[in-house]
């Protein structure tokens, strides 16, 4: 903790960065809050610990954070990944953002995209052991089984997109639920267009998602719609190697093909 | 009652499948008359939701076809749509939706009778699938009117 | 409030035996929006085109929905009528009730019921459609044409005997690329030099071309029909234009021993060379990294013996810069050398060689004036073995592809030598005779028959030497697979034909798309063989595949009347089915995030970037344009984009989805 304290200190003081952007403490003892440094004061206020797995870099491409300037970003790999993904989608220029990566305590300050891209390659790629499993076990169900899980679970949807202010991948400015010529995804909460949103949203992500979790942890609902982000994730990286956020290189899995990607359901 | 009629609808690409159609129509071979075609430039340009939307719309079952890999008109189109498909068709399935009632195909501007054959099979597997009715139908229900433009 | 026309076309009894015309008219006059729907024997006639006619200007129809044939058929038809009649051609569209209705399916209701659907679709569609202009744009007429072979002098050529401007660029110091190498060429066994070289003294003739060899593309910009090349002339060290070409220079200079690429290495040239005696321009070049001077800084031998004082020792590099309407690509190809096969000796037997050094070897012009003698010691070889797909065709050798000439040069080559060693005997190892193309399968069975040549169809596993002979190994195979050994003077290996060894970077520069093999890859196997997917640019020659010189001479044609066909026209015309990035008033600009994941998602490279900025200059934004001269209205980037920010005019999402809603 002191590390990182010692270390925003050191950037705001040299003026290296404008603003520092951690957790702070939140309401309770188990909850934090984003916190934006900006001074040395403010920055005894950072603290790190297990409940912090908000993805920060979220607030990066914020125009309010974007007028306090060169910011610094608290995080582990999936907030390094998003950086990374920001490059790609030309959205954080190299070198404009600092990325302080946590890890056992340790901080490290990475200032360049390469330094990034250095960084998570000594880091494990790919879902966890657990998450494969679960994703196994949920696809090892018969399919009426789980239309019925999601059905259920979709239905209990309020449409507060919620996961979509949480997801530092959907940035667009005007969403496509927000389109109504024509109307895409219906206004009201009603189930189809419930199914239609949590699929749209986990396809516009499909390649670029850097499985931080951010979205179902802000499902006031607690609906695991992370699973599926992280089945396209998998599908993405089976069928065609595409994983996002290790690389500055453009290679979005839904813009490049391969003349002879595998498939066999195509009569 | 009268027997279900499955409802049919294809997105096709103009090039291969549109035109193969056409030959079909030409060399007049008969096939089932419940498909309705929506005509699209490539398919490339045929977004995912417009399947999801095509369901919502009370489809029972939806085709989608184009050139042949190495045939697109525009180079590369259906090679991006096999990989949008691809994933697509994963996350459906992941979710529930009964991936046998969307057909992927290629039917090149030659291949009249494979029109023909694959609206067919489609409909004739639809048929006993019977109507998708589990499937969320968009407010208003099917052949709900447009909102009218001025 | 939109107001439609429907127009149901009977097609005679076509749609009208099938489909009850009048029931969809009626169904379709009940429309919200249709002010007009009839029905009639045949839409497309003059009295039924009338029919659309007079109801647009009597109605004021704002769209119109004809229900006939397929749109494939008749669209450009309908559309034109309409635009007689003053409504934009782009508020027409077409319900296909013949081929995919009538034709296909039983008389009856189900059937009549599927034609109403299909109207109304197009009905919804067409309430949704908005006026649209072909885009216009103008032409530089000036092609570019790169590469001086026999592809790219017959493109030049062609293109400036139509009347337009030509730049043609060579890279080597003359152009006339491998043609010019050839002894006698298939299957007439004309002389090369002799068809070639007046089409060389033409380019350089011709008031309509620009030639510029020792050149290079450095870069090349812009779209169709305004293209901007950057050309760097690479220095001479010889002023062209005092240059009388008399040769006194390549007289006196020091280096004389430098292996001459024209004589594919087994001749000598000196440091400041024309590359042969026919080069056009005939004006010598200084080879900077073998001359005395530029090594050593002492030497001037060439300055002084240069009686128009051309020498420019510190001559430099010239970038130039032209604007162009199309480009030609015919950058030829390259040829496997003999070090590239580890069984026949890694290129360190002396004679082993390959087809092209025969061909000099068999050349009037060469470093033997025609007389077939071996490398090593200069002896007239009396068994000679030629091996046909020295490469080609063999995938452990990461080519798959056949390179097409070597079957009937091979024969040529072995006619050519039984011409000339009458006591010579010739082998040919082959895999197959592949002789497809006019006269061809005669010529290879004249070197059989007449001119005794010994065909081995087999491969050759291996060759060493022995006594100063080659020994090769080989097998018959239509001799139940006997081992075969012949005592050779002399090999030539026909090895593969690749792509130029910088084709990858020459086809980035040009924004087109290569294939495996590096070679360029036309719009269309079929239907487009001459052009790229880039709009404007053209292709022809062996950069595009292996190919022989009566198809690389048609293709060049071919390309040229391409040019020659754009140039004929002021402008370009096209439809206006292109993808569009919305623009929206400040302060959201566009809704655009400028996440530019399209770009590689174009085929056609038509995604630019467009900054936004404020009167103080300031950058706001950067968001994706689409340049509509080059986009060909896929509509990839469309489906693509997450924010719905580009649309497809024509095929508008509005307009997909109300079809859609429709049923």
């Amino acid at each position: 903790m002191e590390l990182l304290r010692d270390k925003a200190k050191s950037l705001l003081k040299s003026g290296a960065v404008q603003v520092v952007i951690g957790y702070a403490a939140g309401s309770a003892t188990d909850r934090f809050r984003p916190h934006f440094a900006r001074s040395a004061d403010e920055a005894d206020r950072l603290v790190f610990g297990d409940g912090c797995r908000q993805n920060l870099a979220v607030y990066l491409l914020k125009p309010e954070v974007r007028a306090m300037g060169k910011a610094a970003v608290v995080g582990g790999p999936t907030t390094l990944r998003t950086l990374l993904q920001y490059a790609v989608e030309n959205q954080v220029s190299d070198g404009s953002a600092v990325a302080l990566a946590l890890e056992d305590g340790r901080v490290e300050e990475l200032t360049s995209f390469a330094a990034v891209e250095e960084y998570l390659a000594q880091r494990p790629h790919g879902l966890s052991e657990e998450d494969r499993a679960e994703l196994e076990q949920h696809a090892g169900r018969s399919r009426e089984d789980r239309w019925a899980y999601w059905s259920g679970e979709l239905a209990r949807c309020i449409r507060c997109y919620a996961c979509r202010a949480a997801c530092p991948l959907c940035y667009c400015e005007q969403c496509i639920t927000e389109n109504n010529q024509p109307q895409w995804v219906p206004v009201a909460s009603d189930a189809f267009g419930n199914l239609e949103w949590n699929v749209v949203r986990a396809m516009h992500l499909a390649g670029r998602c850097v499985n931080c979790g951010s979205c179902a942890a802000a499902c006031p609902q607690n609906i695991r719609i992370d699973l599926l982000n992280q089945v396209l994730a998998q599908e993405a990286m089976t069928q065609f190697g595409a994983e996002a956020g290790y690389s500055v290189r453009k290679e979005y899995a839904l813009s490049v093909f391969k003349p002879d990607d595998k498939e066999t359901f195509i009569r | 009652m009268a027997e279900y009629e499955p409802k049919i609808i294809a997105f096709v690409c103009n090039w291969c499948t549109y035109a193969g159609a056409d030959l079909t129509g030409t060399s007049r071979i008969h096939y089932a008359p419940n498909v309705r075609v929506v005509r699209l430039p490539c398919t490339g340009r045929i977004d995912f939701m417009l399947i999801l939307q095509a369901f919502g719309q009370g489809a029972d079952g939806v085709i989608v076809s184009g050139c042949h890999p190495g045939d697109c008109h525009y180079t590369a189109g259906n090679f991006h749509a096999r990989r949008r498909w691809m994933l697509f068709r994963r996350l459906l399935d992941f979710v529930g939706v009964d991936m046998r009632r969307v057909t992927f195909s290629w039917v090149s501007a030659a291949e009249g009778a494979k029109w023909a054959e694959l609206v067919n099979s489609v409909v004739a597997d639809v048929r006993k699938l019977g109507p998708y009715e589990e499937f969320p139908q968009r407010l208003g229900g099917p052949g709900q009117k447009p909102i009218e433009v001025a | 409030m939109p107001r439609i026309g429907v127009f149901i076309c009977h097609c005679g009894e076509n749609i009208g035996a099938t489909v009850d015309c009048a029931a969809v008219a009626q169904a379709a006059g009940r429309l919200p929006g249709v002010v007009h729907a009839v029905d009639y024997k045949y839409m497309c006639s003059d009295p039924g085109q009338s029919l659309i006619k007079e109801a647009i200007r009597e109605k004021r129809l704002t769209g119109v929905v004809v229900g006939a044939c397929s749109p494939r058929m008749h669209e450009p038809t309908f559309r034109r009528a309409c635009a007689e009649a003053g409504l934009n051609p782009f508020l027409c569209e077409m319900a296909n009730l013949r081929e995919h209705c009538s034709w296909v399916h039983e008389k009856g209701e189900v059937t009549t019921q599927k034609a109403i659907d299909l109207v109304r679709m197009l009905v919804e569609k067409v309430k949704r459609n908005r006026p649209l202009t072909p885009i216009r744009v103008p032409i530089t007429k000036r092609a570019l044409v790169l590469g001086g072979g026999i592809a790219g002098i017959q493109a030049a050529l062609d293109i400036a005997n139509a009347g337009h401007k030509v730049v043609l660029v060579e890279r080597d110091p003359s152009i006339g690329g491998h043609m010019a190498q050839l002894s006698e060429t298939f299957p007439t066994l004309d002389c090369s030099q002799c068809i070639l070289t007046p089409r060389m003294v033409e380019v350089a003739q011709h008031p309509n071309i620009t030639l510029y060899t020792y050149s290079e593309l450095e870069s090349l910009d812009g779209f169709i029909g305004n293209f901007r090349a950057t050309i760097r002339k690479k220095a001479r060290s010889v002023d062209e234009s005092l240059c009388t070409g008399c040769g006194a220079c390549i007289q006196k200079c020091a280096q004389k021993k430098i292996p001459s690429e024209f004589n594919a290495g087994l001749g000598r040239r000196t440091a400041i060379y024309v590359p042969f005696p026919q080069a056009v321009p005939n004006k010598p070049v200084i080879d900077r990294a073998r001359c005395t001077y530029y090594k050593s800084g002492r030497c001037k031998l060439c300055e002084k013996a240069c009686p128009t004082k051309a020498i420019r020792f510190d001559q430099e590099d010239e970038l130039v810069t032209i604007d162009v309407g199309a480009v030609v690509v015919a950058t030829g190809y390259d040829v496997k050398p003999t070090s590239f096969f580890p069984e026949y000796g890694y290129g360190e037997y002396k004679d082993v060689i390959t087809g092209l050094q025969f061909e000099r070897l068999a050349s009037a012009s060469g470093p033997t004036l025609g007389e077939i003698r071996r490398p090593s010691d200069n002896e007239v070889p009396k068994k000679i073995v030629f091996i046909a797909c020295a490469g080609s065709r063999d995938p452990a050798k990461g080519i798959h592809y056949c390179s097409k000439i070597c079957c009937m040069y091979t024969a040529k080559h072995a006619m050519l030598y039984s011409h000339k060693v009458h006591d010579g005997q010739a082998y040919v190892f082959y895999m197959d005779i592949r002789a497809g193309g006019k006269m061809y399968e005669e010529f290879v069975r004249r070197a059989v028959e007449e001119d005794h040549v010994r065909y081995v169809r087999g491969r050759v596993s291996r060759i060493y030497q022995k006594d100063g002979k080659l020994i090769v190994k080989g097998v018959d195979t239509l001799l139940n697979s006997r081992p075969v050994e012949v005592e050779a003077d002399l090999v030539v290996l026909a090895t593969a034909m690749t792509a130029q060894p910088d084709a990858e970077e020459l086809a980035q520069k040009l924004k087109v798309s290569y294939d495996g093999d590096k070679f360029l890859n036309e719009a269309h196997p079929k239907l487009r063989p001459v052009e790229m997917n880039t709009a404007g640019i053209f292709v022809a020659g062996a950069c595009q595949a292996p190919k022989d010189i009566p198809e690389t001479v048609a293709q060049a044609s071919g390309a040229a009347s391409k040019v020659a066909g754009m140039f004929s026209r002021d402008e370009l015309s096209r439809e206006p089915v292109v993808a569009v990035v919305n623009r929206q008033p400040p302060p959201v600009w566009s809704t655009c995030v400028g996440c530019f994941l399209c770009e590689t998602a174009c085929a056609y490279q038509a995604i630019e970037r467009e900054e936004i900025r404020g009167r103080d200059g300031s950058l706001i934004r950067t968001i994706a344009k689409v340049n509509e001269s080059v986009c060909q209205g896929c509509g990839t980037c469309v489906a693509l984009c997450r924010s719905k920010s580009i649309d497809l005019q024509g095929y508008t999402n509005e307009q997909v989805y109300a079809e859609l809603l429709a049923l």
